[in-house]
This record gives structure tokens, sequence and C-alpha cells, in this order.
């Protein structure tokens, strides 16, 4: 019996390999299957062969059934290797991308520079773009004929209607609707038109940021203050600025912003005329004319005003060489703006 | 403004001092210096020749054969091409082995004859020829007979006097004379100015009697003198070489006299020939009407009252201060002058100019305001210059009236006085400040000033007409400290926190979504051309016809303010097509500007509008299959989505929309409450064409932010989440073909009862399995209880309910 058990366990171990796994285990190990019947033989056995054959025989069966286990983990993972080649795709080809999708570089400029000034506490302000001449000029300390107003020609709708020729208007009306409150902290971005022919670095149409800041005890010195940290947040940790003494209706004192080239770093070269600083801003303190119209006392409250243009920044930033590219809206140059991330 | 570097140092010391120091300190101290290059570079070697012999070439026509005295033991023989070159002239050679701008010279044979040197010129020297007299742009350049042969070209002429070009800013016009400039470097170098006012002199004997009526009040003052005996020629060459050097371009004698003291002094002038002063009279008066005067310019001018006239008993004679006439102009004939030097009132001199369209130096000066303190100086001075170089002997007594030059004594800077405070500056400026710091500033300025209980009361002189207020005198100061002295501090004050509006917000929310959703932001002009209103099929009472025109536009195709986005990005398509970019998804949040009437009462609304505009594959390409034309549904699906995170949810309704530029049968109007909130369709395909573009598929569509703006959900609060589960059923209901699915689904929800959640469509069929005039619309109904698990039983009623609404409102009927 014992024999017949060894010999049964060493011919379905032989033949495992090359039957049908399905019919070798109902063949040996079915309920009508070799085992089985061997071991329906064992009612002739004697009680005292019983146990020992009994426990033989669950020992072959246990082999048995190791040997099915392992064999049919065998064909199974050799199936999934066969689907898998039969699935095998090119990975290297592209994926569906959709279309990306891109900021316009004067709005990403504006964006920065709205979120730097929320940094520093800033509100963002609008204005209309369609001004009255008082709020545009007279209320900046600009009165009719005054000839600095040569500096800004400007595009007329009627003889008090114009389209402004700066942001700074935002001030006035900002001043009027909010004193006497303190303290004034905005920043303005916006659209501003002057008549100018368009070429390289001219456009009819462009854009403006404007701050301002009026309150107590504010110093030039603030002002430095800002448009340092302003142009570190800009252009670098390391970025250098100067002040110059310049001249703007609404401002006294006022100063003229260089930074040191961001090209050269100050060794000059064609960008920033060999000098090694670009001019980027006006800015200066706020004229006590431009507080009074607002309502402010200026004995005793002072304040500053920031202007820059956004896409002398932005050509800057990007070397653009000609103003009219921004607003050509070519979509090969605007796409290269949808892989930049800040 | 341009100067030059030897002419100012005749006003100013500038020992040890560098033009590129001064230009940089200049800048520094708000007068930006643009330019700073010598007359002419690169020229060596180049002498004052005689020549003594022009001779006939042997064998060339055009060719003369030249002997030159340069001032060495020999003469030498060169070759000349010129025309004008001729015996006994003295003029510019450059020798063997010279430098000129253009190359080096060497010895040459030309036809047979060897050439030592070459004789130049103007343009060879790298002279300005444009402002030149014609004679002498064309050949040769003749120098005066008196020029000393054999000296260096570069010395003679001034060629390396640095010339500096001024970027002034308008309140500065103190410096569109030398004089203020020579001020201006005194005060950063704390020197003197060193400038001779010469005095107004009075003939023994009046020989041409002159007299002078200011007749009104838009001439300040009036001064004049008559000069006589003079001969109309050249002026020195000192003087041409100077004002050639700041871009004016020489005359003669007379006009480069008074063009050379407006540069010195600020204060235009102007000759008139005494001949033509009826009666030796000059009235200053408002022109009359219908008055009309020839210009020197040969152009009749028809004169209006708001100009004022220099005249005669019988006629103008010249717009003063814009342009003098024809009739008293200065000719070979003339044998004498009355010179001019007057104060007009700046407003009406620049109203005149810009009326005119004449603009000049003198236009310019007089515009922004002259120093009275200059007006009888330069008189003087132009006197004198034309007793000196133009033969002329003084022929009467000055004459002066106005009423500006009565409290001026000559020489004499009128003054105004101005406080300021060294803790206001301090407070102002940001660092400390004395009142012994701002008495040195004072000093360095050359104004005067006391301190008086702790204000320095500063007396400043009329040369510096922009010092008004103490804010002022406050620039003054931190200028000449410096500006690299202001230190860099914080603000100190209540703390803020910086935001954005509510509108500038979604405005970015709404970018990003689009951006997101792989659309390209662009930025366009707020101008367009009235002719958009054809092109985009607007009928006449279409209220975006109602453009506001530009009073001056620069031109056609920008001259209205438009009233809808689509043209513009119209316009960006048309252009990327053209480049072969046919796959586009632009947007832009613009502005659009609507009237409430024209001719504009008073300013527009101004509409920011979020538009799009979307043409070619819905995919970019890929290797996967094919992609296919983009449509309505497409680009709705985009606004849809747009909407939602915006917090619109399924507040906005779709209706059939009659706007002339989209489609007929795919364009919607798109409303929430009743209130339009924008468009959306497929643009008209002749809109297209009228925008040069050949396309069937070409979508837009446009949201108003500010009807979005009351709309948007800014709060949320969770909603707890359903406990139990749901239960869905699908409908397919056969309908007319023409029936908007929306109102199906309005009558199914509010037919459903408590238990409807949602419901969607699926599926719309048309086709053999239902009528001709048939749609099947599948739909997928929701239901829910927040308080158990629905049963079949539950669904009954609602079910037969939406049913019954569906047929009895639209004829529905169930699809087995
Ligand atoms: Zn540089």
């Amino acid at each position: 019996m014992k024999d017949k058990l060894l010999a049964l366990r060493d011919e379905a171990l032989s033949r495992l390999e090359h039957s049908d796994l399905e019919a070798w285990r109902v063949e040996y190990l079915g309920k009508k299957g070799e085992l089985a019947t061997v071991l329906r033989g064992m009612a002739t056995l004697s009680a005292e062969e019983r146990p020992v054959v009994g426990q033989y025989a669950n020992q072959v069966r246990a082999v048995l059934e190791e040997a099915f286990a392992a064999r049919k983990a065998e064909l199974d993972s050799h199936q999934a290797t066969l689907r898998e080649q039969a699935e095998t795709i090119d990975v290297t080809l592209a994926g569906r991308i959709s279309y990306l999708g891109a900021e316009h570089p004067l709005r990403k400029v504006i964006r920065r520079i709205e979120d730097i000034f929320v940094g520093f506490g800033f509100t963002v302000e609008d204005g209309p773009e369609v001004e009255l001449d008082r709020y545009n000029f007279e209320a900046l300390n600009l009165p009719k004929d005054h000839p600095a107003r040569d500096m800004q020609d400007t595009f007329y709708l009627t003889d008090e209607i114009l389209l402004r020729t700066h942001t700074s208007p935002v001030q006035a009306r900002t001043l009027e609707r909010r004193c006497p409150e303190t303290p004034i902290r905005i920043v303005v971005p916006g659209r501003v038109y002057r008549r100018d022919d368009d070429d390289a670095t001219h456009s009819h149409a462009f854009m403006q940021i404007e701050a301002l800041v009026v309150d107590h005890g504010i110093r030039m010195s603030d002002l430095k203050g800002i448009l340092v940290q302003f142009a570190r947040e800009l252009f670098g940790a390391d970025q250098e600025i100067r002040l110059r003494p310049s001249f703007f209706p609404f401002t006294e004192p006022s100063a003229e912003m260089d930074i040191r080239c961001i090209y050269c770093h100050g060794d000059g070269c064609s960008t920033c005329k060999q000098t090694g600083w670009i001019e980027i801003l006006g800015c200066g303190m706020v004229h006590p004319h431009v507080l009074e119209a607002g309502g402010y006392d200026a004995g005793s409250l002072t304040g500053f005003a920031i202007g820059m243009g956004v896409e002398r920044i932005a050509m800057l930033s990007y070397q653009v060489e000609d103003i009219r590219q921004f607003y050509l809206n070519d979509v090969r140059l605007l796409e290269q703006f949808a892989t930049l991330t800040r | 403004m341009k100067i030059t570097w030897n002419w100012l140092s005749q006003y100013v010391d500038l020992q040890g001092l560098t033009p590129k120091q001064v230009a940089e300190d200049l800048t520094n101290a708000g007068i930006p210096v643009e330019y700073l290059a010598p007359v002419a570079t690169g020229i060596e070697n180049v002498v004052v020749g005689h020549v003594k012999s022009a001779d006939q070439h042997p064998n060339a026509d055009r060719l003369r054969v030249c002997t030159v005295a340069v001032g060495a033991a020999a003469d030498l023989t060169i070759v000349c091409g010129a025309a004008n070159v001729a015996a006994g002239q003295r003029v510019p050679v450059a020798l063997v082995g010279a430098r000129l701008p253009q190359g080096p010279i060497g010895k040459s044979t030309l036809r047979g004859v060897a050439s030592e040197g070459m004789i130049c010129s103007a343009s060879e020297l790298g002279l300005d020829v444009r402002l030149l007299p014609r004679d002498q742009t064309t050949g040769i350049f003749v120098l005066p007979a008196d020029a000393p042969v054999g000296e260096s070209i570069v010395e003679y002429l001034e060629l390396s006097d640095m010339v500096m070009e001024l970027e002034l800013t308008p309140n500065r016009s103190d410096c569109l004379s030398l004089r203020g400039v020579a001020y201006e470097v005194a005060a950063l170098y704390s020197r003197k100015v060193s400038m001779q006012a010469p005095e107004l002199r009075t003939p023994p004997q009046e020989k041409l009697p002159l007299t002078v009526e200011v007749a009104t009040d838009r001439c300040m003052a009036y001064s004049a003198q008559v000069v006589s005996g003079l001969s109309l020629r050249p002026s020195p060459l000192w003087m041409q070489t100077r004002l050639l050097a700041v871009g004016v371009r020489p005359i003669n004698n007379i006009v480069d006299i008074t063009n050379y003291v407006m540069f010195e002094w600020g204060q235009p002038l102007h000759a008139f020939d005494y001949d033509a002063i009826a009666g030796g009279r000059i009235i200053v008066r408002d022109a009359q009407r219908e008055e009309a005067l020839m210009t020197l310019d040969g152009q009749a001018r028809a004169l209006e009252p708001a100009m004022t006239v220099i005249a005669d008993p019988e006629k103008a004679l010249g717009l003063a201060g814009v342009m003098g006439g024809e009739s008293s102009e200065v000719t070979a004939n003339t044998r004498a002058v009355v010179i001019e030097s007057a104060l007009f009132d700046p407003l009406q001199t620049r109203r005149t100019g810009k009326r005119l369209q004449l603009r000049s130096e003198a236009g310019t000066r007089f515009e922004k305001g002259i120093d009275p303190a200059a007006t009888l100086p330069a008189l003087a001075r132009a006197v004198e210059l034309l007793c000196a170089y133009g033969g002329g002997a003084i022929a009467s007594g000055p004459r002066l009236a106005g009423a500006a030059l009565a409290d001026v004594e000559p020489g004499q800077d009128a003054v105004r006085q101005v406080g300021v405070r060294a803790a206001r500056a301090a407070a102002v400026l940001g660092f400390a400040v004395d009142a012994g710091q701002i008495l040195s500033v004072c000093e360095r300025l050359q104004f005067a000033a006391r301190e008086e209980n702790g204000t320095v009361l500063v007396d400043v002189p009329s040369r510096r007409p922009d010092i008004r207020i103490e804010e002022d005198l406050i620039e003054e100061i931190a200028r000449l400290v410096g500006y690299d002295h202001i230190p860099a501090t914080m603000i100190v004050g209540p703390l803020t926190g910086g935001e954005l509006s509510r509108a500038q917000y979604l405005t970015r929310l709404a970018t990003d979504h689009l951006i997101a959703l792989g659309m390209q932001q662009v930025v366009t002009y707020s101008f367009v051309s009235p002719t958009v209103a054809e092109r985009m099929r607007l009928q006449p009472d279409d209220e975006l016809l109602r453009m506001i025109p530009l009073l001056h536009p620069l031109s056609e195709e920008r001259s209205v303010l438009r009233t809808t986005m689509l043209p513009s990005l119209l316009e960006v398509a048309e252009y990327n097509v053209n480049r072969r970019r046919v796959d586009l998804r632009l947007f832009e949040i613009g502005t659009v500007y609507l009237p409430e009437s024209l001719p504009l009462q008073k300013q527009p609304t101004e509409r920011r509008v979020i538009a799009g505009l979307l043409i070619g594959q819905v995919q970019a390409p890929s290797p996967h299959g094919e992609s296919r034309t983009i449509d309505f549904f497409d680009v709705k699906g985009m606004v849809e989505s747009l909407l939602l995170r915006m917090g619109l949810e399924d507040k906005a309704q779709y209706t059939r929309s009659q706007a002339p530029f989209l489609h007929g049968g795919q364009a919607a109007d798109i409303e929430t409450a009743g209130s339009a909130i924008g468009l959306i369709g497929k643009i008209h395909r002749d809109v297209c064409a009228n925008f040069g573009m050949d396309l069937t598929d070409a979508f837009y569509f446009e949201l108003s932010l500010e009807a979005l703006l009351p709309l948007v959900r800014d709060r949320l609060r969770v909603e707890d989440l359903p406990r139990y589960p749901g239960v869905s059923r699908d409908l397919a209901l056969v309908v007319s073909r023409t029936l908007p699915v929306a109102e199906l689904l309005s009558s199914v929800r509010s037919a459903a009862g408590l238990f409807l959640e949602d419901v969607r469509v699926f599926d719309v069929y048309t086709g053999e399995h239902v009528g001709d005039a048939e749609k099947s619309v599948a739909l997928r109904l929701s239901f829910r209880s927040r308080e158990r698990t629905l049963a079949d039983d539950d669904l009954q009623e609602p079910m037969a309910a939406i049913l019954r609404a569906a047929k009895s409102a639209y004829g529905a009927v169930l699809r087995e």
C-alpha cells in the first residue's frame, strides 16, 4: 500500500509538467481520482496499519497539492506575460495633450507687480479710461494750457472728456472719495492713451501701474524704501537702484528711478546706452496741490506716488525689442509664455 | 537743448572738470545729458591751407591741379575734383597720413598726376551738412580769408569741442540758455558765474527815430533799439561753428547774432528791417478780425483777435513770439534794423503756435516763460555784437515799454521770496537737515537767503520761475545734497491688508480658468475702425453702432471706441490665420465703451467683457486618431464650466440669439434671472469673410463681468453628505424635433416632486425609429431622500407625474 502510494506520487509528479493542469488535478486529486481510489482501498487494511498508511497518504496528497499550486502559479504568470506582450504599446508616442493656453505677457507683469504691492499692504484700485479733464489734469496740478500737458498729447472725445493719459486720475478720484480717511495705500494698474504715432518704442495705447501712499509722516526715504524692496522683488535680491531728480507736475520733489542694468550689471551695454543704468519709473512726493484738490491738509499730511510703464518692464524682462509685439498678438510669440512659471 | 563745453566755459569756470564728469553730475542733479560727443571725431593732420593756384588737370576735364601752401617749407600739389576750388581760397587740407572720419588719406596718383593730400568738403570733416548753407555743401569747404595757414583744422573749427544735449524737464526752462546751465554747473561745484550783462547805450544823436507802444496786456514787456550801417554777410566762423554744433543753421550775421544771443541769454530776439516800419513806430496789439499777414515762410496767414501782432500804424509786421512777417524781413538791401527783445504771454504764444502749427526755438522759450531779467541784457548784447560783427552803429536810444520791465533794475534779478523750514525739509526728505545746510545750498545756487525764527527766507531770482513753494526748495536741497543721500526707510503707520477688489479677483479667476482650458490670452487696442459696423452686419438701429469717435484720431483705422470685443478678436484671428495658425483659442478680458448718447454728453459706461474666439481642431494634433473641428457645444461647454467656476451653477438660460454677426441657427443669448449676461455662437460666415478669413467654423462668446459680479458665489457652507443611497431611472421621451430640451427639462423638474436630485440628458436621437418631425430625448433621473432609502413604490408617482406633465405640455410620448 505504501509502495503503491509512493509510485502514485512519483507518477503524478513526473506527469505534471506535460499534462493539462485541470485534467491532471481530476486524475490525481479529484474525488474519483487515483489518490481517492487508493484511499478507498484502505478499508482492507488492518487497524494497526490504517493510521500509518492514512498519514502517509495525507503526506502524498499535500505534496501533490503543493506541486499543483506551484505549477498553476507558473502557468498563470506565463499567461499574464503573454497577455502583456500582446498589449504592448510604444510609450514614446506623444500623449493626447490639450492646448496649453497662456497669460499675455503684459497681464503677467501687471499681476506680478500687483502682487508685490498687495504684499506691501496696498489695495488694488481701478478707474475709468474715459476721463474728465478735471481728474486727468486739473486735480493733478496741470491747469489748462500748462506747458507740461505737451508731454502727454491727448486724445479728446469732447472738450472736457478725454482718454486718460496716465493712471494718475485714479489718485485724484481716490483722494476725493476717501478724504479724510488715512492711510491711503493703493496700487492702480490700467490702460492709458497718448496721441503718439506707433513705432518700436511708442504706442498710442499702453499700460501703467501707479502706486500712492498718503498719511501722516510719510517721507521721501519711505518712498526709497518701498522702491528698493520693489526692485528686489521684481528683478532679484541683489538689484541696485538709484534715484535722480526729475519733474512731474503732480509730485514735488520728483524723481526718476534707475535700476542697475540687468544685462551688463553696470559695465555698459547697448540696452543701457553704456550708462550701466536703466530708467524704469517716475516717482515723487505728492504735490501739495494734489493733496489739497483731494481735500486733504497738505500742511499735516504727506505722501508719495510711483508710476511705471508696464510695456517697458515687459520689454526689459523678456527682451522684446518692439512694443508693438505686445499688441500684434502673434500666437507664436504669446505661446512662449505658456511655459514661464512666474 | 544743446550746448558746447567751450561755449559754457565762457560763463563758468570749468577748470579741473571733464565733460564726462559734468555730464554725469548734471544727470544726477536732474538735468539729464542725453548725448555727449565731440563736434567731429577721427580727424588728424588736417590743416588750413592756402590755394595758391588751381590749374586744369592735363588729362581730366573735371579735375584741377592745385598748389597749396600749408605752412610747411614746401607747397603741396593736390588734385581736386570740386568745381568750387579757386586760387586764393583758404581750405581744409588733409595731409598725406591724415585721418578723416571715413578713413586715412594716403599719397595717390590721379590720371597721371601725384596728389599730396586732399582738399576736404564739410561733410568729409564730419560736419552736419544739413545745417550748412548750400554753397558750402556742394564742394570743398571754403574757410574765411583770415584763416591762419597751417593751423590744425580741429583747433580752428573747434571740432574737438564737446557737444552736450540736455533733456530738460518742462520746469527747467532756465536751462534753455547757457546762462541757466552756467548757474546750474556753478551750483554743482560751488563756483561763480561770470556773465557780464552789457549795458544799454544811448547814442549822442538819434539818427533813426523809433517809438514803441504796447496796446495789449498779452505783451508784458517790449524793448527795442535801432542799429544802422549794417552789411549783411556771414557771421564770424566761431559763431557759425558754435551755432552748427548746437543744431542751428547759420544764415547771415544778423540772424546768427539773434540766435547766438538767444542761446546765451534764453531771450528770443527778432530783427525787423527799419525801412519797412512806417513812421518808425512799433505798436504791439491784438490782431484785428480778418487781418492777414504774409509770414517769413511765404505763407499767407489769416489772423484772429486772439493773436498778438507787432505792427506799425499801417499794417502787421509779425506775429508776436511766433514768426516775423515777410514785408519787414532783413535782406541784402537792409541798411538798418530794429532789434526786438520782448516778453509775450506764454499761453497766447503757445496757442498761436499750435493754431498755425509753427514751432521754433523762440516759440518754445516764450511758451515756457522768459526771465524778465534777461530781456534788456539780451538786447544790449545783440546790439553790441551787431556793432562788432555787422559793421553797425547804434542809431536810436533803447525803447522800453510794458509793465514787467518797470520794476526791474537793469542787471538786477527780480526776486520772489519763498520760505523753507529745516524741520519740514527733514520731515519730507527723511534725513536730518539744518538751517546751515539750507543756507549753503542757497549760496551754491546764488540765491540770497537768511534765517529767521527757524525759517530760511530765500530770495529766488526770476531766472528760476520753477521755485514757488516750500516743496520746490526742499527739492533743491535734496538735489544738491544728492538723492543718493536719502536713506531707505520703512513706512511708519498702521498695518493694512493688501487686497484685490471683487472684480479684479473675478478677472483673475476667469483668466486662470480659461488658460487651464487651453485658451491664449490676448491684449488688443480699444480703438477700431468705424467700418467694423458694416463688416459685422450691424443694422442701423443696433446699439453697438454707437461707437464714440475720437476728435483727432491718428488714423481712420483706429478712430472710434469699440462697443464689442468681436472685431478686436477677429483682427487677431486674421493676423494669425494669415500666418497659417488655424487652430486658435483666443480670449481677452477687455473693455468696451457704451455711451448713453451721442454726441457724448458724459463719461460712457465702461464694461469689462470676457470674450473668446475659437477656430480649428478641438484637440491639439496627436497620433491617436483623428481630431475633429470644434463645434458649438465645445464652446458652450467652456462657457458653462467658466460660469460654474464662478459660482453660477445652473442659473444661466440660453435662448436663440438674433445677433446679426452670428449664425442664424447656432447662436444663443445668455441670461440669468431675465438679465442678459452675454452671448455665444458660430460667427456668421460673411463676417469671417469681411475680416479676411474664409472660415465656416469660428465661434465667439462674450460675458459681461459686471453682470456676473452680483451673481458670484463667494461663500460656501458644505452640505452634509447623503446617508441613504439614491435611485436612478432612465426615460426616453419622443417630442417635436423643434422643442428646446431646456423647456422639456424644466417641465420635468417641476413635475418630479421632492425626491428628484438631478436630471440629465444622455442622448438625443433622430432617425428611422421616430417620426420625421420628432426626436427622442433620453433622460437619466436621479432620486434620493434624505430620510430613508427609496423603494420602487416611491418612484411610481413621480415618474407618472413627469410623463403626464411632458405629455400635456409638449405632447411627449414614452419611447418603448
Ligand atoms: Zn547695460
